[in-house]
């Protein structure tokens, strides 16, 4: 942690994630108290004060007003006249929430898999180590985009728990489904090794059960890998909420996300660029701050490194 | 001395000749270009047509191109709005004699009809024409089959040919039989598809290589999804067929997907015509409106824009909610939603439809201030406040938009809205499917030909089908039920008669508000600079009549 602190350009970047993180909780303050809108509410033939004078929040063209730098309309408006300001701290928060949900899955999943595989060996191994390469040969945008769009319609129904179409959960899922090899195949390559040190052998020697190997022996010693998967995955989650959300297979309509913010405002270029800038900008601060801090938690934690808290 | 005077008096004599001719030469090249209009246009278009084969071809993109260049028995007059939609006789010397109480079209062929090649045209090209467009699976071929005696046994197998269609080649003589009365199907000869090809063309797809038929134009140089050309029909002077003009320049066609470059091209004046079909981007029109405002018009187009509501599910089945919906529509704002190019409207049949009604919207005027508080109280009243409302759209700008502003709509009247988006070549797949309960969502429908009766079918209770249902709002109404058996079997050329009829029709549907109309779409004309822009016709059915171009 001292290391970790050590290194300035982390903290400020882990600082800019916190504050992006809560400013997108405080969405709700600030559309209630601030700009007085909900996110999907439209004001489309409204007009706003700007300069002394009455603007159209859209035009009869149909271009929306950029940014005001007031309370109502901040960053400007989209094409239904909806306040992007309000809208982007919601979105964040769908995308940052899609994000830890997805990241929480893909890690569950991988950690219960890959170790599994690992340790077992043989025909689990097998199996699994399959299941893995399958999921691991399709494009992750595409395989995410053919769930997403396969399951937009009729939602997801396991018998135990059904999700809902419009539901953020959906999107979660995909995403948890679709990355978890990427993590699940270092982690059954590390608890291949594990299983032949002499500590595992000392174990099973002493009649420990597998599954206690496995959570006890195995699973501490994954734990600096996992740790610097965790926030990798998440900067992995946001960009394909992202992308999932810009094809339509992600956040549905009305809600707003990131991804989507881009897709409704790009065929509104470059009249009102503001609608790509803003989502795209708080996208790549986001990402950028997630990984910057992953790269100094590696660095943290390998011995190694010669770079460590030199940023 | 003398022999260089010579010389001198030939240069000037040569030389004065020369001049003579290079300004004779440029006079007579600058008089065909100018005062004749010919030349050549670039026409751009966003997408390319399904195909230039006119048996297969059922897009507009198509149909803007072939029918230039398959005229049929029959065909719409060149003009602009309603007069465009007015049927002219075509190849048949007038339009036909009904008989057998509207089940017998009797037609006579031109005399000495030739094709674009120099052949002559025979009245059996028709039967041809007719079987080739089944045989090939025209989109549109139910309108044949279900209508031509002979046409459903020909396209199963059961038959080699339509018993339904009798030619004489002699006399020129056409008589199609029909199973029923059926008002339209002028309107369905007037397909480029009905276009008369020569009787040996062969029955498969000829999309990169057009036959040859009998139009102002033939299609030429086909480049698959990027280009082809229409050139002038040298035989075409010979035809002089009332109401058709020859074309005054020859066409290129190019395919340019991105609509902000297809836009920028007309606008700096390196291509002629956009293509009506296409968007120009909201932050472009602005630039057009100021800086090309005397090439540029919104033309209205016989197509309107819907929610459906679907009176066999809640809440949408009980009248007091469909009413809601009718009176806190924001007309203006979904007008804006599609960049201006929405004329805001209450009635189901679109202006420029025979039929039309003339008179006020029951439920306030489109241009008029939602009344959201009456559409409150009206959910109130009818105890539907929080019913859950699924609003179905397409994911393509504006649908999307429009239902985004919808579904904000019927939550601020006091439904609990959420959206189901589907990618559009999907969509109405999707909507069709009975088993999905859709309650409400986006329509659009554009007319297929200009008859009333077209329109109807998506209130019919006889479209309603468990897949591929086209009446979405399930209206089985005894009241339409009876006008349109009354009114379907009127021959198109008798339209006028029941016009009247027409509009009270639907006026009655607008009262019980069986879809929440919003608008008709418009169009952009736009062109280049170098067009006569008031020259041009753009039709009601077809689109920019290529016919009517004029180089300045």
């Amino acid at each position: 942690m001292r290391t970790l602190l050590r290194n300035r350009v982390a903290s400020a970047f882990a600082a800019l994630f916190v504050a992006i993180v809560v400013l997108c909780l405080l969405a709700p303050v600030y559309a209630k108290d601030i700009a007085h809108t909900g996110p999907n509410t439209n004001h489309i033939t409204e007009t706003v004060s700007v300069g002394g004078k009455r603007v159209d929040v859209v035009s009869p063209q149909g271009v929306p007003i950029g940014p005001t730098w007031k309370a109502r309309f901040l960053l400007g408006a989209d094409s239904n006249g909806r306040d992007v300001a309000v809208r982007l701290l919601y979105g964040g928060r769908n995308s940052l929430e899609i994000a830890a949900i997805a990241t929480l899955i893909t890690m569950l999943l991988a950690i219960v898999l890959g170790t599994l595989a690992g340790y077992t060996r043989g025909l689990t191994d097998g199996v699994l180590s399959r299941l893995f390469d399958l999921v691991w040969a399709y494009p992750a945008v595409l395989l995410g985009v053919a769930l997403g769009v396969a399951l937009a319609v009729g939602g997801l129904d396991l018998g135990l728990f059904t999700l809902h179409s419009g539901s953020l959960l959906l999107p979660a899922f995909v995403i948890g489904i679709v990355c978890f090899p990427y993590v699940a195949k270092p982690l059954r390559a590390e608890a291949l090794s594990l299983r032949e040190r002499e500590f595992v052998d000392a174990a099973r020697a002493m009649g420990v059960s597998p599954a206690r190997v496995m959570v006890e022996e195995i699973l501490p010693n994954l734990a600096s890998t996992i740790v610097v998967f965790v926030p990798l995955m998440v900067a992995n989650a946001i960009l394909l909420e992202a992308a999932l959300s810009y094809l339509g297979a992600g956040v549905q309509s009305p809600n707003p996300s990131w991804g989507t913010m881009l897709a409704d405002g790009i065929r509104l270029i470059p009249g009102a660029i503001h609608l790509v800038l803003v989502p795209g900008l708080m996208l790549v601060l986001c990402v950028l701050s997630v990984n910057v801090c992953a790269d100094a938690v590696r660095d943290a934690l390998d011995p190694k490194s010669t770079v460590r808290g030199r940023l | 001395m003398g022999g260089h005077k010579v010389h001198g008096v030939l240069r000037a004599a040569i030389a004065g000749s020369l001049a003579i001719v290079l300004v004779m030469g440029i006079a007579a090249c600058g008089s065909s270009s100018t005062s004749s209009g010919t030349g050549t246009a670039t026409v751009l278009m966003g997408t390319p047509p399904d195909s230039l084969d006119p048996g297969l071809g059922a897009t507009t993109q198509s149909y803007e191109a072939t029918w230039l260049a398959y005229t049929g028995l029959v065909t719409y007059a060149h003009a602009e709005g309603e007069a465009g939609t007015k049927l002219i006789a075509g190849l048949a010397q007038t339009l036909p004699t009904v008989t057998n109480g509207g089940k017998t079209y009797t037609f006579t062929l031109r005399k000495g009809l030739v094709y674009s090649n120099g052949a002559p045209v025979k009245a059996s090209d028709f039967t041809h024409a007719i079987e080739r467009a089944i045989k090939l699976g025209w989109t549109n071929k139910s309108f044949l089959t279900e209508n031509i005696v002979g046409a459903e046994a020909f396209d199963s197998g059961k038959a080699s040919s339509i018993s339904g269609i009798l030619t004489n080649n002699a006399t020129g003589k056409i008589a199609i039989q029909l199973v029923a009365p059926y008002g339209p199907f002028l309107n369905v000869l007037a397909f480029p598809a009905a276009g008369l090809v020569p009787g040996g063309t062969p029955m498969k797809s000829l999309a990169n290589e057009p036959p040859p038929g009998v139009g102002p134009y033939e299609i030429q140089s086909v480049v698959p999804n990027k280009s082809f050309a229409m050139v002038r029909n040298p035989h075409w002077s010979e035809e002089a067929i009332p109401g058709i003009p020859a074309g005054h320049v020859n066409v290129n066609v190019k395919i340019v997907s991105n609509n902000q470059t297809e836009a920028e091209q007309v606008l700096d004046n390196s291509a002629d015509v956009f293509d009506y079909n296409d968007t120009i981007p909201p932050t472009l029109l602005t630039q057009v409106e100021s800086q090309a405002k005397e090439r540029y018009a919104k033309e209205p187009t016989v197509s309107g824009e819907y929610f459906f509501l679907n009176t066999k599910e809640a809440p949408f089945s009980n009248p007091l909610a469909r009413e809601a919906v009718t009176y806190a529509l924001n007309r203006q704002a979904l007008q804006r939603l599609d960049s201006g190019m929405l004329d805001p409207a209450c009635f189901f049949l679109p202006a420029g439809m025979p039929g039309h009604p003339s008179g006020k919207c029951p439920y306030g005027e489109p241009t008029a201030e939602p009344n959201i508080a009456k559409a409150k109280e009206l959910v109130r009243q009818a105890g539907l406040q929080g019913t859950p409302v699924t609003v179905w759209g397409g994911s393509r700008a504006p649908h999307k938009e429009f239902v985004d502003y919808y579904a904000s709509m019927l939550n601020a009247i006091g439904f609990k809205a959420s959206e189901k988006i589907v990618a559009d070549a999907q969509y109405y797949q999707t909507i069709g499917n009975i088993s999905n309960k859709v309650q409400t969502g986006w329509l659009s429908y554009s007319q297929d030909f200009p008859n009333p009766i077209d329109f109807y079918q998506l209130l019919d209770a006889k479209s309603i089908s468990p897949q591929e249902n086209h009446n979405q709002s399930q209206v089985d109404d005894p009241h339409i039920q009876s006008e349109l058996a009354a009114l379907g079997p009127v021959p198109s050329s008798q339209l006028s008669t029941v016009v009247g009829r027409w509009q009270a029709l639907d006026e009655y549907t607008a009262k019980k508000a069986y879809m929440a109309v919003f608008g008709y779409d418009e169009v952009p004309k736009f062109f280049s600079n170098k067009i006569n822009f008031k020259a041009a016709v753009f039709h009601p059915v077809y689109g920019n009549d290529w016919s009517t171009l004029e180089l300045k």
